[in-house]
């Protein structure tokens, strides 16, 4: 076979194909993950170009910062709580849309819309629709007669109360993400040959059976990636909160991406801010890892 | 003549109960979208106006929010900077990610499949945990300030996702395809440009869709790397080029978001399923 007889040139070709994609990938993901560590341990600022070693200074200045321990349990907080909901809306749409039935494309291909839009312009729907005064929102609650008319105590501001500006940045992040459960979702169960099954049903099997042994199993790994993606990704988002409240009122709503982004961009303390992000890379490791072991299984 | 009415009736029942079902989730997905529509055609004093119903016009549609957004801001550049933006990224990304994903999938290289895993990965690695260091990158390289910036930050994403998406693909032509061609006489580039590159522009299509709407989700590095009002993309521009100080023009706002947000969302739409097929990484056939 000519590759065998090649194998020296055909290395050659191989990885001069390789080189491009592998070079733009080291130089600008890799080489800057390394900058960031030694930004990380340095007193690098915008204004100055000379960086000095500094030790752990940034990650302990970060350690006794009040803002950084908010900002630390809202991101936890708006992980976990941001996965149940996605994962219980995804899960019964994902059952709905496994149904046949008429017009299935187009329902499916609207209710995904919410995923596709660029995330940045529609947050700012999401904006409008909390406005303090104008929401629409509001406007039917309060016609439904849930809660009083604007000025009340009972209007909520979305966006402008404590209490509420991180379940309204949540919120978003459920909205945008909930098809993307759903799809993965429905991935999985359409990968799942039904030949399998019915065999499974001739040899007697139940249902719970059935669902235990071959549905779950088949289903998990795409279900698990899935999910680590989402965790990476909403996790190291800023634009949600960025763009609804900055982070307040307050910090209420400040969550680690956007506590960087003000401290290493907007103050300007480069080292400061690539030490607080790093703080999300316990976090993520994990996830990462399980993403890491889930494709080696497998066969190539 | 009753057994087939039972059953129709039975079918009329089940579809009522799904489409019961899914409406409330329609409602969820599609109404921030039609709230951007009608808010987009409202007359300003109408946006404000409680006593009314809101959900339609109570005053004549209007045009005049696109006018505004023509003519009064840098609107016009933002959409010339978004398409030059990812004309370039898509160009990038298919000079390097079509080459790498063929001789992943098709040379048998020693590691290739770990050096595949390790490309997928850096697609993982956030753009949070980039940006700081990729700002200093971009300062260096004298590109702050304009959107040839995200020129070059946006390929880290886009090349990790495109490689293993044509790896996958390549791995479905047929191997005899080559060696056919190599017994005609054609070297391996020759092999590669002349008949595997020809049956592959599917692939090579999708990956360019994706270089596309793939840039449009960014915010963070737009946000980050470009701050002169007529350099910005749409997606950066729009957010924090059009609310001045504390006034929001809603209608110019979400006139603009819509004009391009629904475009790359309709593109997107069609090529999710591969999208989801790239990241779980091929085991959905």
């Amino acid at each position: 076979m000519w590759w065998q007889s090649h194998s020296a040139q055909r290395k050659t070709f191989g990885y001069t194909l390789l080189a491009p994609a592998a070079l733009y990938v080291l130089l600008l993901v890799g080489a800057p993950f390394l900058f960031s560590l030694w930004l990380a341990v340095s007193d690098a600022n915008v204004g100055d170009p000379v960086a000095h070693f500094v030790g752990l200074e940034n990650f302990r200045a970060a350690w006794e910062m009040d803002t950084f321990w908010i900002a630390f349990r809202n991101s936890v907080v708006f992980l976990v709580v941001a996965a149940i909901f996605k994962g219980l809306l995804g899960t019964s749409l994902a059952f709905l849309l496994l149904q046949n039935f008429r017009g299935k494309k187009l329902i499916r291909g609207l209710v995904v819309i919410p995923f596709t839009l660029p995330i940045a312009i529609s947050v700012l729907s999401w904006k409008w629709m909390y406005d303090s005064q104008f929401s629409v929102i509001n406007w039917v609650l309060s016609r439904a007669g849930l809660i009083g008319s604007y000025g009340s105590e009972s209007w909520p501001v979305w966006l402008g109360q404590p209490h509420l500006a991180l379940a309204a940045c949540i919120a978003v992040n459920v909205w945008r993400t909930f098809p993307f459960s759903a799809i993965v979702l429905l991935a999985g169960f359409t990968a799942i040959p039904l030949e399998v099954l019915d065999a499974a049903k001739v040899d007697g099997c139940t249902f719970f059976q059935r669902f235990r042994h071959i549905v779950t199993p088949m289903i998990f790994p795409i279900l698990m990636i899935g999910f680590l993606f989402d965790t990476v990704f909403t996790l190291s988002d800023l634009s949600v909160v960025y763009l609804l409240t900055q982070g307040g009122p307050a910090n209420a709503s400040k969550i680690l991406p956007v506590l960087a982004y003000q401290i290493g961009i907007q103050a300007g303390n480069l080292g400061r801010g690539a030490a607080i992000a790093l703080f999300l890379v316990p976090l993520l490791l994990p996830a990462l890892i399980l993403v890491l072991r889930n494709i080696k299984r497998r066969e190539w | 003549m009753a057994a087939p009415r039972t059953t129709r009736q039975k079918e009329v029942r089940r579809h009522l109960l799904v489409y019961a079902g899914l409406t409330p989730f329609l409602v969820i997905a599609v109404f921030p979208i039609y709230w951007m529509v009608i808010t987009a055609f409202k007359q300003e004093p109408d946006l404000y106006r409680m006593e009314n119903i809101p959900f339609w016009f109570n005053m004549a549609p209007t045009l005049k929010n696109f006018n505004i957004l023509f003519y009064q801001t840098n609107y016009g550049s933002w959409i010339v900077n978004t398409m030059m933006i990812a004309t370039w990224v898509a160009i990038i990304t298919l000079l390097t990610a079509v080459p790498a994903g063929y001789a992943l999938a098709r040379l048998r290289l020693p590691g290739a499949e770990n050096i595949g895993i390790a490309i997928f990965m850096t697609y993982l690695v956030p753009g949070i945990i980039l940006f700081l260091p990729l700002s200093r990158v971009v300062a260096t390289l004298g590109l702050q300030d304009s959107w040839w910036a995200l020129v070059l930050v946006y390929p880290t994403f886009t090349v990790p996702f495109c490689t293993w998406l044509m790896m996958g693909f390549f791995k479905t032509v047929p191997m005899e395809m080559e060696e056919a061609a190599r017994v005609d006489g054609c070297g391996q580039l020759g092999a590669f440009i002349r008949v595997v590159l020809p049956v592959s522009v599917p692939g090579v299509l999708t990956a360019v869709i994706f270089a596309f709407t793939l840039s449009m989700q960014d915010f963070l590095y737009g946000l980050a790397f470009v701050s002169p009002g007529d350099q910005k993309p749409v997606p950066v521009g729009v957010p924090t080029e059009l609310i001045r100080g504390d006034v929001y023009f809603w209608g110019s706002l979400m006139g603009a978001a819509l004009l391009v947000g629904l475009p790359v969302a309709i593109l997107y739409n069609f090529f999710l399923d591969r999208f989801i097929q790239g990241i779980t990484g091929g085991v959905v056939k």
